[in-house]
Order: structure tokens, then C-alpha cells, then sequence
């Protein structure tokens, strides 16, 4: 009998354990103010999360801002759990900023006026670049772009 | 008779240049049931430039009308044109149009593309008055377009209030558009009420602004612009200033804002502009400010907000004169402890001095900032203390001998009475 408990016992610390890791959270829409420009989260395309080793999240209007952010915090990114963007093609959608793919179109005006969009779907970006045209970029280009101000021609 | 022949010559010549100029002005081309055209896009297709299409009452069910010359398009009696969700409902490729008295309604919400009820393309003198539109994505849409009025317009969306749904357009977009007129429009239920990214010299003006989901008004990179007499109230942000300069805000009312992520007035980097004679009521923060530099603050009312200022320690060289300070939880709040800014010859209705030379003026200095304020701002939670007796002990002590709060940030002279701004002219001349 003994054992037993031992063993449940065991499994319900791990299950706190487990529910402790950090995890991404929806993105409050109209509700959560940009973590860098502080305006209000409104687009769910262009919605951005990054969300830190203990578990805090923290918004973002556009991807331009998260760059921003991650330019100024270069250890709080380094650290962090999860880094997503909202994937333009499915909005509401969040995915790994890091593995995105980035169109920068003077064609598709993001919040913050640097034209950056990311697509999650390799194909579905390249069918966006032949359509809208800019140039594709992918996660170091973007926050590079961003630092430096680059915005299309 | 020399004259008379030389009167006549001139009678026939006016007039032929009268028949003339009819022949320019144009003809108007009607539509309804049993005219000769019963579609508006059959008229616009028909009409040469100059000409007038005058829809007269009735339902058109109608999408994709493309003005491709400079014609005027007037309805008779409100007549309503549906878009049925299928795409745009006017699209202006054309300078010198002008779409008055139409009701639009029906655009569907796109993701791809920002679909509204009129789009505006890279075009000059365009004119979009008395317009009532209804359930649209984007309201008005101009890009890349000069010199164009946008007024008396109604464009309403949907009830925001518990959405939080960001599937929803602005009511008036402007885009890159130079000296534009937007003026007596109401507009409500959208994301922004009026949005302007790459504005410049700009007026918006008498307009109402209500239930936004972000911003009642929002400036983007505009430098330039003017607003004034306008309303905003209930909408996530009365109005956000960003990234911008030169800006005139003056005579606008700033109500209702309230929530966790709600200011009536937000400004951000933000540089050399005025905000003068406006009214800041029952906002959760009156303005906050950030990274904003060179602002002359004078005579505004802030009343019964919970923050009625938030003044960041990014900011430097502005000025506070001359406001009223009534009922708000917090006068002034900061992060730090900024240095470079004035305040002088407000009212602040927590002020307990004296005045015994009796020049209207206290004879000790205010200090806005409580140290609760400064404590809510580093640890929000701390809000629940609120009005709690420890809180008022720690800010009487603060009071008597302060060593947290800014050492500078202080009211050297205060009004010991409300400033009546209608009838304070011979007291702002003792003041100066």
C-alpha cells in the first residue's frame, strides 16, 4: 500500500512540477498594452509574444516591436521560453518567431511602420513575396533589419 | 448706338460662355428603379468628367464601383448601397471627386486586403461628405492622397464593448496623405476611430470618437497636425501621439477612457507640440507620458481620473501651467526622478498652503507626487491599499519630511482657487 502512495504522491509534485514550466499564453487582444511601444494590442496578425524563463509573457503589437525589444534585452531573449509571432495566413495563430519566415513588403503596412509580416509556411511566404513583392527575410535578418531602421524601398 | 451694338456683343457672348460652361459643368445622370440607368456602376461607366450621378432613393446591391474620372457622385434621400460582403464598395482612381449623401453598408472583414467601404488611390481633391457607413471593415480609406475632405460623415461598426475580437478595420484611415480636412464626423465601433500613419499638415476637427477598441484618434510618424474641438469617449485610448512632432491639441474632451490598459491621452516620443484648453475627465490616466520632450501643458481640466498625469522620467523640458487638479486618485506619478520639468501656477485641489499676501498664489510649494503614487508605480498591486490608513500616515510623513518623492518635481507657486477659464484674463496677466 505503502509504495503506492509513495507513487501517487510522487506523481502529483511532478504534475505541479510540470504545470510550473512556463508556457504561451493568447494574447489578450484589445486588452494588453505593447511591451515596448505601449500601444494596445489590437492586430491579430501581426501580434507578437515572448515569454521569459519563469513563465511571465509579455506582448507585443507587431513583430518590429518584439525585434525592438530583443535588441534592447539581448539576455532576457537569450533566456527566453518562447519567442512567437503571429503567423499572418492564420491570424490569431502564434509561431516560432525564430523559425518564421518574414516578408518585408512596402505592399503590407505592419503596426509600427517597417512593413515586416511573418508567414510560418515556407511556400505560403514565397507565394506572398511573388504577389506583394520586398524581400523575404528570416529571424537574424529581421531583427538586424530592425536595428538598423531598414524599411523598403 | 455704338454703345448698344457694343452691349449686345457682350450679352450674346455671356451667354454662349454660359451654355458653354453648362456643357463643362455637366449633365447629371440619374439612377433608381425606373431611370435609365438602374445600376451606379452603369452610371459611372456612362458619365464623362464634370458630370453628376444622382442616386435617388432605394436599395442598390452593389460592389467594385471604380471612379476613374472626375465626376460627383450625390445621393437624393439616403439612398443605400449595399455591399453584400463581396469586396469594396467605391474605389476613387480619379482627382476632384466627390461622394455626398450615401449610405454604404456591408463590407465583409478581410485579412489580405484592408477592404472599405471607400478607398481613396493616390489622388487629389477628393470630397466625402454627409456619408453614413455601416457595418464595414475599413469606414474611408485614402492612400497616398492630397488635399482631400473627409466631413459630416457617420461611420459606425460594431458594439466592442467585451470584444475581443481585433477582426475589425478603422473607421477613418489615412495613409501618406498631405493637408487633409477630416471635420464633424462620428464614428464609433471600430479599431482606431481615426487613424493617420504619415499624415502631415493635417486638421481634424468637431469630431466624435467613441467606443474603439484602441485609440479614438492616433497619430503615427504625423508631424504637423492639428485637432481640436473634438470628443473622444469610451474607447481603449482616448487619443495615442507617437513618434511624431509639432503637434496642436487644444479645446478636445477626453472622457470615460477607463480600464487596465485605458489613457485618455498617450503620448510617445513626442516632441515640440502644445496641449492647451482641454478637458480630461474619469480617465483611468488622465495623459501618459513618455520619452516626450518640449510639451507646453496650460489650462486644461483634469477631473475625477485615477492618474490624472503620469509623467515618466524620460521626459524632459515640458511645462505644466495654469491646469486644474480636481478629484483624481493621483495628481502625478513618475518612475524616477526627473528633474527637467516646470510646474507653476496650478490648482490642485489637494493642496492644504496658505496664501497670506493674499496674491491668489500659495505661499508654500505643492508636491504633486505622493509617495504611494511612487509605490503603486513600482509594485501595481499595492493599488488594494488604496485610501487605507497606513497609506495616508506614509504620505503625511512623506509630506512632512520628504526623502523619497523628487526633490524637484514641485508647484512652487499654487492657484489657491479653481481657474475659471472663461473669465481669467485679468488673472493670467498677474500670473505672467
Amino acid at each position: 500500500m505503502k509504495p503506492v502512495l509513495k507513487i501517487v504522491g510522487l506523481l502529483f509534485i511532478l504534475s505541479a512540477i510540470v504545470s510550473c514550466k512556463p508556457e504561451q499564453k493568447p494574447i489578450p487582444y484589445g486588452a494588453a498594452n505593447c511591451a515596448h511601444c505601449n500601444m494596445t494590442v489590437a492586430d491579430n496578425r501581426y501580434g507578437a509574444e515572448l515569454v521569459n524563463d519563469k513563465g511571465k509573457a509579455f506582448f507585443f503589437d507587431s513583430s518590429e516591436c518584439l525585434m525592438a525589444y530583443v535588441n534592447e534585452q539581448t539576455e532576457l531573449a537569450e533566456k527566453a521560453s518562447f519567442i512567437l509571432v503571429s503567423d499572418f495566413t492564420k491570424p490569431g495563430e502564434l509561431i516560432d518567431a525564430r523559425k518564421a519566415h518574414y516578408l518585408q513588403s512596402k505592399n503590407l503596412p505592419s503596426p509600427m511602420g517597417l512593413y515586416l509580416t511573418a508567414v510560418a509556411d515556407k511556400t505560403a511566404a514565397t507565394k506572398m513575396h511573388q504577389e506583394h513583392g520586398g524581400r523575404l527575410l528570416t529571424w537574424n535578418e529581421a531583427v538586424t533589419a530592425v536595428k538598423n531602421n531598414e524599411k523598403p524601398e | 448706338m455704338k454703345n448698344l451694338s457694343k452691349n449686345i456683343f457682350l450679352i450674346v457672348s455671356t451667354s454662349v460662355l454660359l451654355l458653354w460652361a453648362n456643357v463643362a459643368f455637366g449633365s447629371t445622370l440619374k439612377v433608381c428603379k425606373t431611370c435609365t440607368y438602374t445600376s451606379v456602376k452603369q452610371a459611372v461607366k456612362k458619365a464623362k468628367p464634370g458630370d453628376t450621378v444622382l442616386i435617388q432613393k432605394g436599395v442598390y446591391k452593389e460592389h467594385g464601383i471604380v471612379i476613374d474620372k472626375p465626376i460627383t457622385i450625390l445621393g437624393q434621400n439616403k439612398p443605400v448601397i449595399d455591399g453584400n460582403y463581396k469586396g469594396q464598395v467605391f474605389t476613387v482612381v480619379a482627382d476632384n471627386v466627390t461622394i455626398e449623401g450615401l449610405t454604404i453598408k456591408n463590407i465583409a472583414t478581410s485579412y489580405r486586403q484592408d477592404d472599405a467601404a471607400i478607398r481613396v488611390v493616390e489622388r487629389n481633391n477628393i470630397r466625402i461628405l454627409n456619408n453614413t457607413i455601416l457595418n464595414t471593415y475599413f469606414g474611408i480609406y485614402l492612400q497616398n492622397s492630397e488635399n482631400c475632405v473627409i466631413k459630416g460623415n457617420i461611420v459606425s461598426g460594431k458594439d466592442v464593448t467585451g470584444l475581443n475580437e481585433s477582426a475589425l478595420g478603422n473607421a477613418i484611415h489615412l495613409w501618406y496623405c498631405n493637408n487633409a480636412v477630416i471635420s464633424n464626423n462620428k464614428v464609433n465601433g471600430h479599431r482606431d476611430g481615426i487613424y493617420l500613419e504619415f499624415v502631415k499638415d493635417s486638421e481634424v476637427k468637431n469630431n466624435l470618437s467613441q467606443n474603439n477598441l484602441r485609440y479614438g484618434l492616433h497619430f503615427m510618424f504625423s508631424d504637423g497636425n492639428v485637432y481640436t474641438h473634438n470628443t473622444f469617449r469610451k474607447n481603449g485610448a482616448g487619443v495615442a501621439v507617437m513618434y511624431t512632432r509639432n503637434i496642436r491639441m487644444e479645446h478636445n474632451t477626453f472622457e470615460g477612457n477607463w480600464g487596465a490598459a485605458a489613457y485618455g491621452l498617450l503620448l510617445k516620443e513626442i516632441t515640440n507640440s502644445v496641449i492647451y484648453h482641454n478637458t480630461f475627465r474619469r480617465n483611468t490616466t488622465g495623459i501618459y507620458m513618455e520619452s516626450s520632450s518640449r510639451l507646453d501643458i496650460q489650462r486644461n481640466e483634469f477631473d475625477k481620473n485615477g492618474w490624472a498625469i503620469r509623467l515618466l522620467s524620460s521626459c524632459i523640458e515640458d511645462t505644466f501651467k495654469l491646469n486644474n487638479f480636481t478629484g483624481n486618485s493621483f495628481d502625478v506619478s513618475t518612475n524616477g526622478t526627473p528633474t527637467m520639468n516646470l510646474f507653476e501656477n496650478n490648482y490642485w485641489d489637494k493642496y492644504s498652503g496658505y496664501d497670506l499676501n493674499k496674491d491668489r498664489v500659495g505661499d508654500v510649494s505643492y508636491r504633486p507626487v505622493s509617495l504611494y503614487s511612487m509605490l503603486v508605480e513600482k509594485v501595481p498591486p499595492s493599488v488594494m491599499f488604496m485610501r487605507s490608513f497606513m497609506v495616508d500616515l506614509m504620505d503625511n510623513i512623506e509630506k512632512v519630511m520628504p526623502s523619497f518623492i523628487p526633490e524637484s518635481l514641485l508647484d512652487e507657486q499654487p492657484m489657491m482657487k479653481k481657474i475659471n477659464y472663461d473669465n481669467n484674463r485679468k488673472l493670467t496677466q498677474v500670473v505672467r
